[in-house]
């Protein structure tokens, strides 16, 4: 069936510890706040620091849900999320196909045109577009969030490298059959590059997820923030705890750690036959 | 470039049709105010005001927003600049300064009026820019010292510091004797600690803090910050409070210069640590100056609906008075600034088993008369010449070059500057 | 080159036209407006003027803008790091080891982290008496704790050290993506022929991956030179403006002192630094088209 079975035992420790090496220097900023966040006792700040919780409980998260609506923050999340991705996988991929995979005159113009939106920064163009969503009375809307994120150089530039993949004959064959372009795009191409959709899809969420700039300046009632802007209120000037705002942190990363867990699946694809 | 025009001319269009649909008259007032970092903490205190104002004024609506003290600003000035500014926005004097000079709030003396007489001196000249006030003060904040009695104990020392000369001498002494660092001046503000030291800035549009005796305070730092006298983490950060407290509250630190309400937290935070405590007086510079003021008060936007002024005017006189500003301090450990509300026994009395965070405020209280909002005002672009001397001071006290030629780099600054703004 | 008809024309600019509307309204306008108001003297309460190279003559004259183009510039020695330890991780991950899922959300926790969190945990980690300090004192690898944020020869890499480390799972979901396109089949001949792992790699994964990599490394060269928002959570520009960049200089002028004229002019900056280095890069890695 596959090549070599049984590696060598030696290298799959080897391969092991380095793994947890690495892992180690990227959750350990991560694991303190959850240490932080399940403690109830003793010193967060002492030196040499704490490793492992003191008398755990799961006070602080229940602390956290009654000082800040964070149901409702959640919902907002949720729906802003889950609109923004959609928005986003659909226009980004009807936008890079003809860039990938038709002919057009501008064509060289338009690719250079979305390039350049990359190039150009944007950080400071919240405020002229908080004007023009004012102008299309957007403001304190969902819409208005989404709508400036929904197209990004950057998953018109990864889809149209995946429209790139797929072989040209199998195009060439469906037009031939008489298929108009639409039928192509959508039956043919679409399905073969889905593992970059969903690629896309899972980093564009985490992206739409931790936004908070944007939604801050747009919405303008509280209870309609993302969890994102909901979060800072924990840090109240005059009634703020460590532990409770490390395990609002936590209550946000963690919905994006398990949806990452979860659609792992559908970008690992064609593993079947690899070698072990 | 034929669409992007299309495409202009379209927004226009939108626009135009846009706004002459917003225009809906309104029968009700509306009033907005917003309030930082002040939630969840106050939400029945704001909320009972507003039901109690509301039902006084019918006729006018009082919507009550609360945003992170970091995101406030941008929150304000993409509404100001959008032309849908709150009525009412909370503030520190500093921001106030810079957006009263560049038109982005506007003077409050008419809306005063009468009631101007019941806020307290210093509270209303801290907001008075260009001889015109620019809001209504709300609460103040001082500096207490939160010390660490054991580590005191384990120095030789018995009691706290009377001046910035005894707190660095205690500072040194703490480190040689315990290997912990005495104390966290916030050198960000290092225009305030100069001011509070009697030493000017500014005289007659010349920048002066390169003289003998601005060299010799920097020179002392320096001593004691090799010495090991001061914690080294973020000393220059904008914001070096949250390194000072997370030291203080390890161990690491003997002495906080906190305002009270900071003082809370280390009995939330670490209990072992709040166990030996122990509260003084922030020592008093030359200038009888108490460290630390810092006035929180409501200022009004520009482009607010001039039809709306008076409605704001007499809800910003009742957010801001006596009974108010009472109850909110009781609440918030801070302090009021308004003469009657100061004067309330509340503040001058200390209760039977006062641990540290009651005696904070006693003391803080006392100190209440002498602070004020020390910084510099009325030069533009303030920030980026009060980073230059931050810079120097870093400099001259790390180490890195000798305060004077430091000092006399930042004087060559800030003079190039000055001479520009001939006002 | 091919006449493409009308019926094609319209066609492909249908399925543009959603995704162009979109970026003329809120990337094209806004950068226009603002590349326009940086050579005004544009403020809320008088009227506008233009005023020509001012602004750029003012910005080259302040410590900290200058200071920030320097190290936006030396950001750029993140992205051969972050590249080849990206392509580390998705090699060392793209298998079916037993837990091997936790481990590549392990890699991927960083990216999940929002910006504020990460300026704490790290800001903590970089105290002088921090974990990290500890860590080391505690493995004799030093001395002395380290300054990393306070000591001004040493912050902007700490600074940069965090941003690479936010990136890394970020790019490694990307080169995981390139790797499922690699064929089993290949890697399995070339096994049977007697190549080694080391061979493998460089001659088959490798060419394979390159479309990804081109990708990877131009949104990084641009992620380099824009970088602000650890600066932001960080270090704010200090200690003696060693880790001022170019954009933390435009946001804190633009945002927070609202002198817009000044931060659009440094963002301009930034955006001219960016194309000329964008053409430098499409010039010498000339992409593989069809």
């Amino acid at each position: 069936m596959n090549g070599s079975n049984q590696r060598p035992l030696l290298q799959l420790c080897g391969h092991y510890f380095l793994l947890c090496l690495l892992a180690l220097i990227c959750i350990f900023p991560f694991w303190w706040t959850v240490v932080t966040a399940i403690s109830t006792e003793g010193n967060i700040f002492a030196f040499p620091p704490t490793f492992w919780p003191k008398s755990p409980s799961l006070q602080n998260f229940t602390e956290v849900f009654r000082v800040i609506p964070m149901l409702s923050f959640f919902k907002n999340s949720i729906l802003i999320t889950f609109w923004t991705v959609f928005w986003k996988l659909c226009l980004c991929s009807l936008a890079a196909y003809p860039l990938a995979r038709m002919h057009f005159r501008g064509r060289k113009l338009v690719f250079g045109l979305i390039l350049a939106t990359m190039v150009l920064p944007s950080e400071v163009n919240f405020l002229v577009n908080f004007i023009t969503v004012t102008k299309l009375s957007l403001v304190d809307t969902y819409t208005g969030v989404i709508l400036p994120n929904i197209i990004t150089a950057v998953s018109i530039l990864l889809l149209k490298q995946a429209f790139e993949e797929v072989p040209q004959d199998l195009i060439d064959a469906a037009r031939v059959d008489g298929a108009n372009e639409w039928t192509v795009f959508w039956k043919i191409v679409l399905p073969l590059i889905s593992p970059w959709l969903a690629t896309v899809g899972i980093l564009s969420t985490v992206e739409a997820w931790n936004d908070y700039i944007w939604p801050f300046i747009v919405m303008s009632k509280p209870d309609e923030f993302p969890l994102s802007v909901g979060v800072l209120y924990l840090s109240g000037t005059y009634g703020s705890s460590t532990r409770v705002i490390a395990a609002g942190t936590v209550l946000t990363i963690l919905p994006m750690l398990a949806v990452f867990l979860g659609t792992q699946r559908f970008f690992m694809r064609g593993m079947d036959g690899a070698v072990k | 470039m034929v669409s992007k025009r299309l495409l202009a001319a379209g927004l226009v269009a939108l626009s135009m049709v846009a706004s002459q649909a917003a225009q809906a008259t309104q029968a009700m007032q509306n009033i907005e105010f917003w309030t930082m970092s002040l939630k969840p903490k106050f939400v029945p205190y704001f909320e009972t005001l507003v039901k109690r104002y509301e039902a006084q004024n019918p006729g006018v609506t009082i919507e009550w927003i609360d945003f992170p003290g970091d995101l406030i600003q941008t929150k304000l000035v993409t509404r100001i600049v959008a032309g849908t500014p709150p009525a009412l926005v909370n503030l520190n004097v500093p921001w106030a300064d810079e957006y009263a000079r560049d038109g982005l709030i506007v003077p409050v003396d008419q809306l005063m009026g009468a009631a101007k007489s019941t806020y307290a001196k210093a509270a209303i000249d801290d907001l008075t820019f260009s001889g015109k006030t620019y809001g209504f003060p709300l609460y103040s904040n001082v500096t207490v010292i939160a010390y660490n009695t054991s580590l005191f104990k384990e120095a030789g020392l018995t009691l706290p510091p009377q001046s910035l000369d005894e707190q660095l001498a205690f500072s040194m002494k703490i480190y040689a004797k315990t290997g912990e660092a005495g104390f966290s001046p916030s050198l960000a503000k290092a225009d305030g600690f100069m001011l509070q030291q009697g030493l000017p800035i500014v005289k007659d549009g010349k920048a002066v803090f390169n003289s003998p005796q601005h060299v010799a305070l920097v020179e002392k730092l320096a001593v004691a910050y090799k010495a090991g006298g001061i914690l080294k983490d973020n000393l220059f950060s904008e914001d070096n409070f949250p390194a000072a407290i997370a030291a203080y509250n390890g161990g690491r630190l003997a002495m906080l210069s906190a305002p009270p309400t900071a003082v809370k937290r280390i009995e939330t935070d670490a209990k072992d640590i709040y166990a030996i405590t122990d509260v003084a007086p922030a020592p008093l510079g030359p200038t009888g100056i108490v460290d630390g003021g810092w006035l929180i008060h409501f200022a009004v936007p520009t482009g607010v609906d001039a039809k709306l002024m008076p409605a704001i005017a007499k809800f910003a006189r009742y957010l801001t008075n006596d009974e108010n500003q009472l109850a909110f301090d009781k609440l918030a450990n801070v302090f009021p600034t308004t003469i009657a509300a100061a004067n309330d026994p509340y503040f001058q009395r200390l209760p039977v088993n006062a641990g540290a965070s009651e005696k904070a405020v006693a003391i803080g209280a006392e100190s209440m008369k002498r602070s004020r909002t020390l910084y510099v005002a009325g030069i533009d672009d303030y920030d980026e010449l009060r980073r230059s001397l931050v810079n120097a001071i870093e400099a001259g006290v790390t180490g890195k070059q000798d305060p004077k030629a430091a000092l006399d780099a930042a004087v060559a600054i800030w003079n190039k500057k000055l001479a520009t703004q001939a006002h | 080159m091919m006449k493409t008809s009308f019926k094609q024309n319209l066609q492909a600019y249908l399925f543009l036209a959603p995704a162009l509307v979109l970026f003329a309204v809120f990337s094209f306008w806004p950068v226009g407006y603002g590349s326009y108001l940086a050579f005004t003297d544009y403020s809320l309460i008088k009227p506008t003027h233009w005023v020509g190279l001012d602004n750029f003559r003012y910005i080259f004259d302040n410590a900290m803008f200058v200071a920030g183009l320097r190290n936006s510039l030396l950001f750029l020695l993140i992205v051969p790091i972050i590249q080849i330890g990206a392509i580390t991780l998705a090699v060392l991950v793209n298998n079916r080891l037993p837990g091997i899922r936790l481990f590549r959300a392990a890699f991927y926790v960083p990216v999940v982290t929002t910006i504020s969190v990460v300026g704490i945990m790290w800001g903590f980690m970089f105290h002088e008496q921090g974990t990290l300090n500890y860590v080391l004192l505690q493995l004799r690898l030093v001395n002395q704790p380290v300054g990393w944020l306070s000591d001004d020869s040493i912050a902007l890499f700490a600074v940069m050290f965090v941003t690479v480390w936010r990136g890394l799972g970020w790019y490694m979901v990307m080169y995981l993506a390139g790797l499922q396109a690699v064929p089993a089949e290949m890697q399995e001949a070339a096994i049977l022929d007697g190549a080694n792992r080391w061979q493998r790699f460089w001659k088959i994964t490798v060419p394979m991956l390159r479309p990804t990599i081109m990708v990877c490394s131009i949104m990084s060269v641009l992620a380099a030179l824009k970088a602000y928002q650890e600066v932001l959570v960080l270090t704010q520009g200090g200690p003696l403006n060693a880790t001022f960049t170019a954009l933390y200089y435009a946001y804190d002028q633009g945002l927070k002192h609202l002198k817009l004229p000044r931060g659009l002019a440094a963002s301009f900056v930034v955006s001219i630094c960016c194309v000329a280095i964008m053409l430098l890069c499409l010039r010498y890695i000339k992409p593989k088209h069809r």
